[in-house]
């Protein structure tokens, strides 16, 4: 999934600096410049996983559809984020109990008025959705798992665009490609040589490039979950629990 | 292209997540930790969370990380100094009769009061480790820490990662090393860790040795260290640090902590015997531990299978020679019996070659790393 509004490149900050929770939850003013694109951007990006979660509490793909679109609409028209709670603190948190009292209580009402609305502020490919939720585990991870499973596989994916952004920007794409399947090899397994050819570099070369693809890939993984967070204490305890997440499979 | 080690069906864009969370474990700025650091991991609480255990303490930054615990930096209030906090991963309270052994290992090493080893201050455990709001499924667990002397400088491994520790340096840090070690020794203590992420260098180059006899405390009985995680080792025939081949006869992982908290060895500084016979392991364990980093030193490299004398590797004296592959020798009766012996020989190579050029078996014309300093350590930085 792309991300349309999220600058990486050095060339634009400010933006990038728009993408982060606490500017929205700083900003309860639907008017506040940049408050509104910065939620936009977080809802685009991290949708799927809800769309996952309300597939799984057993609506059909269509339903799940108008309850994700609905839900976002609300999110976006700040109704959500009126309502003072403790887990504000991070979006994914936020997200997940938002829509699961959305679900609950919003469930019967809204269907008595379906379709009514006519806005859909959020363009996600719904049919690509179903697919990719065909091929999940969904009949071995309740829809909380599932969530935070697929949330935290977004980020991961976040980060990886991000890297190869990175890379591309400044003409390194291919560096790019030679290095990528050593991302997460374990130090031992990596065939320096084999890269120092692909590079047409030295051995030391390929030995640096390596560690600081591994390197620039943490610290985006670090900013990506930071994004999603109010203050950096929170981000290192949401680092460590998506990695959690993460290592489970 | 060579196949990817790990097999999992379920990528994101072609990368594993349990494989990405391994990589993601490790702090941005660490390098030679890559693959030691893959581990299943013991997650260091952020200061915030901790600030709440340790009312007296002011905690500024997690400093280091490893196997055996985390280290931070912090502010001890009334005192008003700068101490290093070091909390052991939560799990270890779970092995039997820890806490008894704790004590009485802790106690023991909070009397080795030596300029040239780390001061333990304090030392106990703490209410509860820090949990995860509840998602993760938290097991209530005493924090067992230890509050020691806060050293401001870099530790050997830091200087080594630099490139090779020019010999006059080299030989200015080893008497020491050798002093604190023999002070140790004198107790009836055994450090079992020796490697140069334990040897500390302050501003003035001054060493200091730090976790003094933790891989006791930290397995039982038998005070040796555990080799690590045994599936890596498996899967790739290497052990953990990525380099060292898992030896055939190995005898088997001691038993191991919880998954949060695997004990790692470090196998390239420990002695024979300490892998082989650990029940056996006496002081001169850490005499030959000695001779590694005094080998790394001085070649920048570890002794391989083949044991190379130094000079071989490079341009010193040549009498060093004896002094190294006296310390590594395989049979503890072998080697030299006291720290202070070492120490004795490195100052008599010392003292002799200040006054005249030193023997080589290729001189090259290289007088720097010919020249040898007397003794006083100079100012690394």
């Amino acid at each position: 999934m792309s991300t349309p509004g999220t600058a990486d490149s050095p060339a634009s900050p400010p933006l990038f600096v728009t993408t982060r929770w606490s500017v929205v939850l700083a900003a309860r003013d639907p008017a506040a410049p940049g408050s509104r694109e910065a939620l936009e951007t977080l809802c685009q990006t991290y949708w799927y996983p809800l769309y996952a979660f309300v597939r799984s509490s057993g609506h059909t793909p269509e339903d799940a559809q108008d309850l994700t679109q609905e839900f976002f609409a609300r999110l976006l028209a700040k109704d959500y984020l009126r309502v003072v709670t403790p887990e504000k603190g991070r979006f994914r948190t936020f997200l997940r109990m938002a829509l699961k009292r959305f679900l609950a209580n919003e469930w019967d009402r809204w269907r008595a008025q379906k379709r009514g609305g006519g806005r859909t502020p959020l363009a996600f490919d719904t049919n690509l959705a179903e697919t990719r939720f065909q091929q999940e585990r969904a009949d071995t991870l309740p829809p909380d798992h599932l969530y935070e499973r697929r949330w935290a596989l977004t980020l991961l994916d976040q980060a990886m665009v991000r890297l190869e952004r990175e890379y591309a920007t400044r003409g390194r794409g291919a560096e790019f490609l030679a290095l990528k399947p050593h991302l997460t090899a374990s130090h031992g397994e990596i065939p320096y040589a084999e890269i120092a050819t692909a590079l047409a570099a030295t051995e030391g070369a390929a030995r640096v490039a390596v560690h600081r693809l591994r390197k620039r890939f943490r610290e985006l993984f670090r900013q990506t979950i930071a994004d999603t967070v109010a203050t950096p204490e929170e981000a290192d305890a949401e680092l460590r629990y998506v990695l959690e997440v993460l290592s489970r499979g | 292209m060579r196949p990817l080690r790990c097999r999992t069906a379920r990528r994101c864009r072609g990368i594993c997540p349990r494989c990405a969370a391994g990589l993601l474990q490790s702090p941005p700025t660490d390098f030679s930790g890559d693959s030691a650091r893959r581990l299943p991991p013991f997650d260091p609480p952020a200061p915030a969370d901790l600030a709440r255990l340790f009312p007296g303490l002011e905690i500024l930054e997690l400093i280091g990380k490893g196997g055996m615990g985390a280290v931070y930096k912090a502010r001890q209030k009334q005192l008003d100094r700068w101490v290093a906090l070091k909390i052991l991963p939560p799990s270890i309270g779970e092995a039997p009769a820890f806490a008894e052994r704790f004590a009485r290992e802790a106690k023991a090493l909070a009397k080795l009061n030596h300029p040239g080893i780390v001061t333990l201050y304090e030392f106990g455990s703490v209410g509860q480790a820090p949990d995860e709001r509840g998602e993760v499924g938290a097991v209530p667990a005493p924090l067992y820490f230890f509050l020691m002397e806060f050293v401001d400088g870099v530790n050997l491994r830091q200087l080594l990662q630099t490139g090779r520790v020019p010999p006059r340096e080299a030989l200015a840090i080893v008497p020491q090393i050798c002093d604190a070690l023999q002070f140790a020794h004198d107790q009836g203590i055994v450090h079992r860790d020796i490697k140069p992420e334990n040897l500390l260098l302050d501003r003035r180059g001054r060493v200091k040795v730090a976790d003094f006899g933790l891989a006791k405390i930290i397995e039982p009985e038998r005070g040796c260290l555990t080799r690590s995680n045994a599936h890596v080792a498996g899967a790739n025939g290497l052990q953990a640090d990525g380099q060292t081949p898992v030896a055939a006869g190995e005898p088997p992982a001691l038993r191991e902590l919880t998954d949060a908290g695997k004990v790692m060895g470090t196998p390239r500084y420990m002695s024979p015997e300490q892998a082989e016979q650990p029940g056996e392991v006496d002081h001169r364990a850490d005499i030959y531990s000695l001779g590694v980093v005094l080998y790394e030193m001085l070649t920048g490299e570890l002794p391989g299978k083949e044991l190379q004398p130094p000079s071989r590797k490079v341009q010193i004296d040549v009498r060093l020679d004896e002094v190294v592959l006296r310390a590594l020798e395989r049979k503890p009766e072998q080697r030299y019996q006291q720290a202070s012996g070492l120490k004795t020989d490195v100052e008599t190579i010392t003292a002799g070659s200040a006054k005249s050029e030193v023997r080589t078996p290729k001189s090259e014309g290289e007088a720097r790393s010919a020249a040898v300093e007397p003794r006083h350590p100079r100012q690394l930085w």
